[in-house]
């Protein structure tokens, strides 16, 4: 009885402590200064492998496993994708239209129409789902920023 | 005569009922996380679709006015975006409108937090980090003495030394056959 007592009021502290104000996810915030996403939208390749803290609001979550988050822009019709590992971080599907702070090391790979096909067919053959080669046009340039910490309004 | 048996009983006896609890909420959770191609554990999600008329406004705010206007929406939205100039979306707690501009047609997804399972799964899965690592390696360690202390329980034919033996070796043989199997066959 008594214990069964402690893990609900466990339940209880950790629910209330999930709910309501800023909350942190991941390693604490240290970049002090914010880089506008469109800034790095217009040059990628200018920022790749760098240290950056990012803010907007959320536009979009991983359903599955809340591995990412899209941030959107300081400029219509653009967002970035945060990407956590998988478990390290998982995002709450009701962050969606929160405002975010996020930093993260930036990412930039190019990926050959080849390598698109063959990646296409893998995660179809995964997720027991049809793939049609001929979807992929060309090569597409990923641009990530792999997310180490963030903090949900 | 050694009393060994008697401090193994106690010991897994009362751990038993320490981690009951708590055994119950990793085995339930683990079973919703464990279909996760199937099924959201954590959340309900509902898609409807709606459609207002064709969305005017020569800005985003002025859509959003027009959007809002047209679905009823008293409340200012947390948010608006707009992925590509064709679509607006207006993001409200737990409901997202996606509205394609020019056809006027759209969906509202709606999320509910489920109840108690999400609590479960946030446990199991560590997502509070700081303490709760703490004390979920504690509980894991208590297991690993409940399963120990389980083995020695009984003596004679139920005992480790008969039936229990192989039960347990049934136990060991399940896990390894099926590695064997995924990983070489």
């Amino acid at each position: 009885m008594r214990t069964s007592l402690v893990v609900f009021a466990m339940l209880f502290i950790v629910g209330a402590a999930l709910a309501g104000g800023p909350k942190t996810y991941g390693k604490p915030i240290t970049v002090k200064e914010f880089t506008k996403i469109s800034d790095i939208l217009a040059k990628p390749e200018a920022y790749n492998g760098k240290r950056l803290l990012v803010e907007g609001n959320i536009v979009d979550v991983c359903s599955e496993r809340g591995c990412w988050i899209k941030i959107g822009s300081d400029k219509e019709f653009q967002s970035l994708t945060f990407k956590v590992d998988d478990g390290v971080i998982v995002f709450p599907l009701t962050a969606k239209g929160k405002k975010a702070q996020g930093e993260g090391v930036l990412s930039v790979k190019t990926y050959s129409k080849e390598q698109l096909i063959e990646s296409g067919k893998k995660h179809a053959e995964k997720e027991k789902k049809e793939f049609d080669p001929a979807s992929i046009k060309g090569p597409k340039t990923v641009i990530l920023l792999k997310g180490e910490g963030a903090v949900i309004d | 005569m050694i009393k060994w048996r008697r401090w193994n009983n106690i010991l897994h006896r009362d751990f038993g009922y320490a981690v009951a609890a708590l055994t119950l909420v990793y085995a339930i959770s683990g079973i919703a996380v464990n279909h996760t191609a199937d099924w959201n554990p954590n959340y309900q999600q509902r898609k409807e679709a709606i459609s207002v008329e064709p969305v005017k406004g020569a800005t985003t705010a002025e859509m959003k006015q027009f959007v809002m206007k047209q679905l009823n929406l008293m409340d200012e939205p947390k948010s608006v975006f707009r992925p590509d100039p064709g679509t607006i979306q207006l993001f409200y707690p737990g409901r997202t409108y996606t509205i394609d501009v020019l056809s006027g047609k759209g969906i509202i997804e709606q999320i509910h937090q489920r109840h108690v399972l999400y609590e479960f799964n946030q446990l199991h899965l560590n997502a509070p980090k700081r303490a709760w690592t703490w004390f979920a390696d504690i509980y894991a360690a208590s297991l690993i003495l409940v399963a120990i202390t389980g083995l020695f329980v009984l003596k004679g034919k139920n005992g480790i030394t008969g039936r229990g033996a192989w039960l347990t070796i049934l136990g060991v043989l399940i896990p390894t056959g099926f590695w064997i199997w995924f990983q070489y066959l």
